[in-house]
């Protein structure tokens, strides 16, 4: 099996492992109701390793059983992950990822550029989502949590052979 | 021409797919924006309802292995303590007979119509949103159980009912609740003590905190800090008389014609686990009519008898007070 396909299937995989733990146990730790993203963590972290191609195919993929599983429109989420997968996977071999400092920009970089990215299509679209269209306080809880977790979840997602730096052609 | 496609293609694979992949998100985004679609979400739902509920099982059975030591230590106490409210209970059961007959012979007198009491369907908690950018609620109950889109949703917490939300998904085995905090839930309230009726709708961004407008300037003076926010039952979506919340800060904008009051929640949504789900086809229950006891949490409750017991009287925190302007 092509390489990028096998990461492709294992990201989407790991993906949805992140979005049903989001959605379920991950309320536990919720600050006013913000949980960390972390399928958008796994989401640029495997962009970032493996380029646009699988950043962007993994995160249209999850995006959309994202959709799926939610009360937003079907496509929202499904456009805000291949964006963010296709921008990180273009940081791909270009960016040395740190056991620290760069998890945390990562991290932070991400955050904001959904918040800015559901706010534009939010607007386009005409979809009242409570989050983040104005950027008030829900954003920035969810950077700093997702700036504390990308660390140890980056460290995490090292382990695995399947995520390693792609190779030339590969990307 | 193909081999010019094919050359096109193979230079820009990356380009192309991301374009595609953007174009199938923006006409799905397009298409189920104008609800055309619905059955993906609602077989999606159910099929991730099934994935949750496990995850949520799994968790929860460890969680509740651990503490069933601890708890049946503490169910030793409970069970003292019980026996002595049994007895006081005992004694206020035979006062309540007397008074429900007492209540059913004035009713008679005033001639009230007679109405059924709304029936709740119990639900647990299974998931929330997945993402932080919306803030439903999936339960564990969906059209096989009798669950119908728009249906009020309402909890019991410390003894005390309040609104929760309504339905706006349902799938055969699982639903979605949209919480009051959410912009997009407007519910047709009143002030309790002083019966002035607004709307009162989310924030998003802050689940303490919901906002009730539409007020008339002129009951500014009558109005006061903690008093009582309840469902006005107009609109027909929520029945008459269940709690929202307590107002905490009064503000009068020169440049509004209404006053906007900002209201605290009776429900903590962090603690939501069982929420009721009241059935449309009974008839709204007055407010003079008694409604029905806190239904125990797994159970379908008919509704009958007590009345909901009072909110007791709370200070808003110090912060939140704010002088009247």
């Amino acid at each position: 099996m092509n390489r990028d396909l096998r990461t492709t299937i294992f990201t989407v995989a790991a993906l949805v492992i992140c979005i049903l733990l989001q959605s379920t146990i991950l309320g536990r730790i919720a600050i006013r109701g913000v949980r960390p993203d972390l399928a958008m963590l796994v989401l640029v972290f495997v962009s970032v390793r493996r380029g646009p191609m699988v950043g962007q195919v993994s995160g249209f993929a999850s995006g959309f059983l994202e959709d799926l599983m939610n009360v937003s429109p079907l496509g929202f989420h499904s456009l805000l992950r291949t964006v963010i997968g296709y921008l990180f996977g273009l940081l791909s071999r270009n960016v040395f990822i740190d056991p620290f400092l760069m998890p945390i920009i990562l991290a932070v970089v991400a955050t904001l550029l959904k918040g800015l990215l559901s706010g534009v299509v939010s607007a386009l679209f005409g979809i009242a989502s409570s989050g983040f269209i104005t950027f008030t306080g829900r954003i920035w809880i969810e950077m700093g949590y997702n700036g504390i977790v990308a660390p140890f979840l980056f460290a995490l997602l090292n382990l695995f052979k399947v995520f390693k730096q792609a190779d030339k052609e590969g990307a | 021409m193909p081999g010019l496609f094919e050359g096109f293609f193979a230079r820009h694979r990356k380009g192309a797919t991301l374009a595609a992949l953007v174009l199938v998100s923006l006409v799905c985004l397009m298409v189920s924006n104008r609800t055309v679609v619905i059955r993906p979400k609602e077989i999606g739902l159910s099929v991730a309802g099934f994935f949750q509920r496990g995850v949520t099982g799994v968790f929860r059975w460890f969680g509740d292995t651990a503490g069933s030591i601890g708890q049946l230590r503490a169910a030793r106490e409970e069970l003292a303590t019980a026996n002595a409210r049994l007895e006081e209970m005992d004694q206020a059961t035979r006062e309540a007979i007397e008074l429900r007959r007492q209540n059913a012979a004035l009713k008679e007198q005033l001639d009230f119509a007679q109405t059924l009491p709304p029936e709740h369907i119990a639900a647990e908690v299974v998931a929330r949103d997945t993402d932080n950018l919306f803030s439903t609620l999936t339960v564990n109950k969906g059209s096989r159980q009798g669950v119908k889109k728009g249906m009020p949703v309402v909890a019991w917490q410390g003894d005390i009912e309040g609104l929760v939300g309504k339905v706006v998904l349902v799938g055969p085995g699982s639903s979605q609740v949209l919480p009051l905090y959410d912009p997009q839930c407007i519910v047709s309230a009143r002030v309790d003590t002083t019966r002035d009726e607004g709307l009162v709708s989310g924030q998003g961004r802050d689940r303490g905190s919901i906002v009730m407008n539409y007020v008339k300037k002129i009951a500014k003076d009558k109005i006061g800090y903690g008093d009582l926010v309840v469902t006005s039952g107009l609109g027909g979506v929520y029945p008459k008389g269940i709690n929202i919340g307590r107002i905490r800060e009064i503000s009068a904008p020169a440049y509004e014609t209404s006053l906007v009051l900002q209201v605290q929640p009776i429900i903590d949504f962090d603690r939501l686990e069982y929420l009721f789900l009241i059935a449309q086809e009974a008839e709204a229950v007055p407010e003079a009519v008694s409604p029905p006891p806190p239904p125990k949490a797994g159970s379908v409750s008919p509704g009958a008898g007590a009345p909901r017991p009072a909110v007791p009287p709370s200070t808003p925190p110090k912060a939140d007070l704010g002088p009247s302007q």
